[in-house]
Order: structure tokens, then C-alpha cells, then sequence
């Protein structure tokens, strides 16, 4: 018989070491022993999480590690979170994210979505070259809380604005957040378009995504 | 030898793979486990190694990792595979010399090797950089040919066309890279070096289409030019990359591939960065034909190639090429700081002195990490080039000491760098004459390097 502390400890070394089967199993642990899920996520997935995203800022670890991370909390999330009413739900947000149409690079996207997912957040990731209707098609159908937009060259940067006019143009700016990212994206560029965030590195952005959620949800 | 028609067979018809299970468990995993099997170790007390067995050790892992997991094509989903003879012969047949320009600025691009007296070709410019109106584009490129050094262009990226913010794969695209070329060419005439090569034909031209419209000869690009395409990281390439080739090819222009491995990227730590850094160049040779190699590896999280991973990486991985080949490699840096910094120019300095030893040629440069609009002047790629010829001939253990000094001096900062003044703001564009206040800095950061044994020449 594993002890609470014994499972919590699992599911965090699960996601640090991002094995997902050991997630998947270490969850369903929690399940049976009646462990409460709410503890579970806290104490368990997101400490993982946070250690996590330390080792990947200095470098202790790297991108491969980071991804496959992501991938065991998210598989330890979607177990627990079934057995937490919706009403509690403890997901700090939904994110729809994607490297705007006519850019091919997602690097510097994947990070963000696996710390984002790490990090307790829903993340619809849509891939690269994505036009504008489907960033908000997407958003529309999984209510989303932010959309992201990636860009890595100077000449696909004016893609970011496109979709932020759409989204103007089609009456739904005010539903979402929208935070801009990637090589050639500046605080003064995201002024300039119109976006509520923009973060110069990974970790940051989540940060900004949480506070940005939060106060999206007092304003509502 | 391979040909391009080869290599679109094989990317039709290699090992169908998920670009998910190609990155992480074909090329990340393997790579990790290539690095340990060759007992690679990065060590921080030799930012420049003067080791000739690890820079052999870097190429034979480099080779085993490229024939294991060959490179990715996006469009297809399929592993593009070589078999080593196929390499080898690739590598043997590659270029050794390729002369780009033309009349009195034509100039024979030739292999190095480590602590060569040949001096290096000097690749000055923008690296590609955003600028934000003709006007800026013009006064940087009229800057970059007035160099003494430059032996070819790079030009800066226009991120507008007569005001109107470019789009990727639209008209305004095409139309920018086509005012890249025009605007090129009339800036190098204006100076008297009409014939000097572009190097990083074109900025601006994202897409193939783009690329293709701009070749026109009415807009003035020459196949004595030198053609970039870049590859995505790690080894992957698409079909707008190769449609770039195909057009490139069709006129036998001399194609150069650029690449950027991350080191905290899909390639790890500084071993996995080096050893990927060099397997790209085989990615270059075979399936983009190239003819010139520009690898511009780089910090994830600084986005600059001016630490001491950084510099290790160029110069092991530079020694690995350069001991076991004749590819002609440029390697490209970026700088965290801006124009009118201490520190922008000794992190080129640093950056460049480890590319020059090692035996490589070099591109000066990304300035302020190269994304910011403006942020770069001809000052910059200047003092690179004056530092690439006085470190000619130089021991690689005395550039060791030289880059350990110079990192002492902004390695605090390398995290919160100044990004410093857009070229309007220290520059004379009418006049083509820098500010006093960067002349100063300038000569300050000159006069440092040379009590630290860079022996310049003017």
C-alpha cells in the first residue's frame, strides 16, 4: 500500500522525469486510494511542473525534456481532473496557440505550450501557418481564455496583427486575450498591434498568461 | 553524387516518420546517446579548444548521427537517408572554392583551417535584420560596402513596402524583395564597389515565390551572388525551402544553406549543439547542394552566439569542419547588445576571434539579437572585420585567453543586455558618418583589443 505522500511524490517525479506511463499509473493510485485530486495536482503534477520549468530557465535541462514533461502531466491531469466536479475545476485557463500563417517555425511555440500545459493551462496547440478564422474558430469552439500567436521572422510579424483585426473586424476582440510572441516580436511592436501580452521568454509568458487570466475572469 | 533529383526521390520515398517522433525520439534521443559514445565534454576553462583529438571526435560523431538519422522533410513526413559512402562522396565532392562578385570585387571564397594565415572571407552586414524604411536600408548598405574588409554583403530584412507592413506570401512580400535587390545594388554602386556580391539573396524573400519574382535580371541579382536558405532546426527542411534550391540550382547559382541549432534546443547542451552544428554542414552539401555553409548557432535563451557554450561550440565544431573537410563554412554571430555598447562589440569581438581561429570564415553580424527594428549600424560588422585580420595566424590558446579576458567584461550582462541606439539615432545617414559618442566607444573598445594582442592593421 503507497501512502499519500509516497503517490504524491510519484506523479511529481513522473512529470520531472517525464515518464507518462508512471504518470498515468500514480494517478490512477490517487484514484483508487481516494486521495483527494485537488491535493493530487497540487502537491504532485504541479510541484513537478514547477521544478521542471526551473531546470529548463537554467538549463539543466532541455527542450526534449521540457516536451516530454508536458506530455506526462498533461496524461496525470486529464485523470484527475475527471474525478474533480466542473465547477472546481483547477485549471488555470484554456489557450488556443499557433505560429501565424506563413511561418513555419514552431520551436520557440512548443515551449511555451509545454510550460503552459505544465503549468495547469489547457493548450490547444493549432501547429504553424495558421490562418486567422481558425485561431478563432478554435478559440470560439473550446471557449478559450487567450489566444497566442507565434512569429519568427520579421516578414510573417504583420500576420500577428492580421488576426487581431479579424478578431476586431468580426466583433470578438473583447472575448479573448491575446499575447504575442517569438524572434522578432517587441513590447512596442505589441502595443503597436493591439495585443494584451507580450513576453520575451518562456517562463515569463506563463507567468503573464496566469496573471492575464485572473484578470480577465474579475473583469467577467 | 547525390543529385537534387536523388534527394527529392529519397524524400518521397524514405522512412515515413511524425515530425513529433523524428525530433524527439529519432534525432534528440539519438544524439544524446552519439555524444556520450564519443566521450564529448564541453569545458569551460577552453571557450577555444586547442584540442585537435575532440575536434576529430565532434566530426566521426557528427557523421554517425547524420547516417543514422539523416534529415527530415516537413511535406512529406519521411526521413531523407544517406548511406556512408554517399556522405563521403558528398563531402569530397563538395566546393572548395567558389568566386563570387564581379570585375574588381570578384574574389575567390576558399577553405581555412585552424590558425591559418589565409585571411577569412568577411561577410559584413545586417545578417538579415528588420529595418524599417528604404531611407534606413539604403544608408546601412551604402555603410556595409564602404567597409575595407567586406568581401560580400548580407543585407538587412524591409518589414514594409511604401509604408504598408509586409505579409508573408502576399504581393508585398514579393514587392520587398524585390526593392531588396534594387535597393542593394544601388547602394554598392553608389559607393563604387558595384560588384560586390550579395550575399543573403534574399532577406526579404521568405517564400520561394518571393525569391523566384525577384530573380529577374531586370532587378539585378547575379548568379555570382550567394543564394541562403535556411534550414529548420533540427535538420528539417520543407518544400518552399526546396523549391529555393530547385530555382538556385536552375541557374547554378552558388547556394548556401544557414542553420541554427539551439543549444537548449532539440540538440541539448554544448556537446549535442557542436556535434549538430557539423552534421547540418553534411545536410548542406547533400540535399540543399550547397556550395557555402553558414551555420549560425545559437543561445535559446540569450538568442546570441557570445557565452562561452557559445563560443565553444563555434569553435569545435568550426575545428571539426575545418580539420576534415574543405566545406567553406562562414559562421554568422549575434550580439546581445546594441549599437554604441562596450559590449555589443566585445561579444563580435569574442564571437568572431573563435570562428577565425578555428578555421573558419565569418558573417558579422546579428546585432542586439537581431530583432529589433533599426538596431544596427555599420559600425558593428566594421570593428568584426578589423578583429577577424588581426587574429589571423593567431594560436588557439592564445585566442583562449584573449575571449576569456573579453567574457569577463560582459558575461554579467549577457542577460539583461543594453540594446543601445537604432542607426537614426547615431548615425549621420545623409552623411554616411557615425556620432562622435560611438567613435568614442569605438575607439575606447580598439584600443582595448589591441593591449589584449589583437593586432589590427590600421
Amino acid at each position: 500500500m503507497l501512502s499519500e505522500a509516497k503517490i504524491l511524490a510519484e506523479l511529481c517525479e513522473a512529470v520531472v522525469s517525464g515518464d507518462v506511463d508512471a504518470a498515468a499509473r500514480a494517478a490512477k493510485e490517487v484514484v483508487g486510494k481516494r486521495v483527494d485530486p485537488v491535493k493530487a495536482i497540487e502537491n504532485g503534477l504541479s510541484k513537478g511542473a514547477r521544478i521542471i520549468g526551473d531546470k529548463f530557465e537554467k538549463l539543466e535541462i532541455f527542450l526534449p525534456d521540457l516536451l516530454v514533461a508536458a506530455e506526462a502531466m498533461k496524461t496525470g491531469l486529464e485523470i484527475l481532473l475527471a474525478e474533480i466536479p466542473k465547477d472546481k475545476t483547477l485549471r488555470k485557463g484554456t489557450v488556443v496557440c499557433g505560429t501565424v500563417k506563413g511561418d513555419v517555425h514552431e520551436i520557440g511555440k512548443r515551449i511555451v505550450a509545454a510550460l503552459l500545459q505544465a503549468n495547469g493551462f489547457e493548450v490547444y496547440d493549432l501547429g504553424a501557418d495558421v490562418p486567422s478564422s481558425r485561431f478563432i474558430e478554435e478559440a470560439g469552439r473550446v471557449r478559450a481564455d487567450i489566444i497566442g500567436l507565434s512569429a519568427l521572422m520579421s516578414s510573417t510579424l504583420g500576420a500577428q496583427k492580421d488576426v487581431i483585426d479579424y478578431l476586431e473586424a468580426v466583433g470578438e476582440r473583447k472575448k479573448y486575450v491575446v499575447m504575442v510572441g517569438g524572434g522578432p516580436t517587441t513590447q512596442e511592436w505589441a502595443d503597436q498591434i493591439g495585443a494584451d501580452g507580450y513576453a520575451k521568454t518562456a517562463p515569463e509568458a506563463v507567468k503573464l498568461a496566469i496573471k492575464l487570466v485572473k484578470s480577465k475572469r474579475r473583469l467577467s | 553524387m547525390v543529385s537534387f533529383l536523388d534527394v527529392m526521390d529519397k524524400a518521397l520515398t524514405g522512412k515515413p516518420c511524425s515530425e513529433r517522433d523524428y525530433t524527439l525520439k529519432v534525432f534528440s534521443a539519438r544524439l544524446k546517446e552519439i555524444v556520450k559514445e564519443h566521450g564529448i565534454k564541453f569545458d569551460p576553462k577552453f571557450p577555444i579548444p586547442s584540442d585537435n583529438g575532440l575536434a576529430d571526435e565532434i566530426f566521426r560523431a557528427a557523421f554517425d548521427l547524420f547516417i543514422d538519422v539523416g534529415a527530415y522533410c516537413k511535406d512529406t513526413e519521411r526521413i531523407i537517408s544517406f548511406d556512408e559512402n554517399e556522405l563521403r562522396e558528398g563531402l569530397r565532392l563538395a566546393p572548395s572554392k567558389v568566386v563570387l562578385g564581379e570585375g574588381q570585387d570578384a574574389k575567390a571564397l576558399v577553405p581555412r583551417k585552424p590558425e591559418d594565415k589565409t585571411a577569412p572571407w568577411c561577410f559584413l552586414g545586417a545578417g538579415g535584420g528588420p529595418v524599417s524604411s528604404d531611407e534606413v536600408f539604403l544608408g546601412l548598405l551604402e555603410g556595409y560596402a564602404s567597409i575595407p574588409e567586406a568581401n560580400s554583403i548580407t543585407t538587412p530584412a524591409l518589414t514594409s513596402v511604401s509604408g504598408l507592413r509586409i505579409r508573408p506570401r502576399s504581393p508585398l512580400e514579393a514587392l520587398g524583395a524585390i526593392r531588396n535587390a534594387v535597393l542593394a545594388r544601388e547602394a554598392m554602386r553608389r559607393v563604387g564597389r558595384p560588384g560586390l556580391p550579395i550575399m543573403n539573396t534574399l532577406a526579404t524573400a521568405e517564400s520561394a515565390t518571393s525569391l523566384a519574382i525577384a530573380l529577374h535580371p531586370k532587378y539585378g541579382l547575379r548568379n555570382t551572388d550567394g543564394y541562403m536558405i535556411a534550414v529548420m532546426d533540427p535538420l528539417i527542411v520543407d518544400f518552399d525551402r526546396l523549391n529555393k534550391v530547385c530555382a538556385a540550382l536552375s541557374f547554378n547559382a552558388p547556394i548556401g544553406a544557414c542553420f541554427d541549432p539551439l543549444l537548449g534546443g532539440y540538440s541539448g547542451g554544448p556537446e549535442g549543439t557542436a556535434v549538430a552544428n557539423v552534421a547540418y554542414h553534411f545536410l548542406s552539401a547533400l540535399v540543399y547542394q550547397s556550395s557555402w555553409h553558414l551555420p549560425f548557432p545559437l543561445h535559446i535563451n540569450y538568442v546570441c552566439s557570445s557565452t562561452p557554450e557559445m563560443l565553444w561550440v563555434i569553435s569545435a565544431s568550426g575545428q571539426a569542419i575545418s580539420r576534415n573537410t574543405h566545406l567553406l563554412s562562414l559562421n554568422l554571430n549575434y550580439a546581445a547588445a546594441g549599437p554604441v555598447t562596450e559590449m555589443c562589440l566585445y561579444e563580435t569581438a569574442a564571437s568572431v576571434t573563435a570562428a577565425v581561429v578555428s578555421g573558419l570564415s565569418f558573417e558579422a553580424l546579428g546585432v542586439a539579437t537581431n530583432k529589433y527594428e533599426d538596431r544596427m549600424t555599420p559600425m558593428e560588422p566594421r570593428l568584426s572585420a578589423e578583429v577577424a585580420h588581426g587574429v589571423v595566424g593567431m594560436k588557439r590558446a592564445e585566442a583562449n585567453e584573449l575571449v576569456k579576458k573579453l567574457l569577463r567584461k560582459y558575461m554579467d550582462k549577457i542577460a539583461n543586455a543594453p540594446l543601445g541606439k537604432k542607426f537614426q539615432e547615431c548615425f549621420d545617414i545623409r552623411r554616411g558618418k557615425p556620432s562622435e559618442e560611438y567613435v568614442r566607444v569605438y575607439n575606447k573598445v580598439k584600443k582595448e583589443l589591441r593591449d589584449l594582442g589583437v593586432e589590427f592593421q590600421h
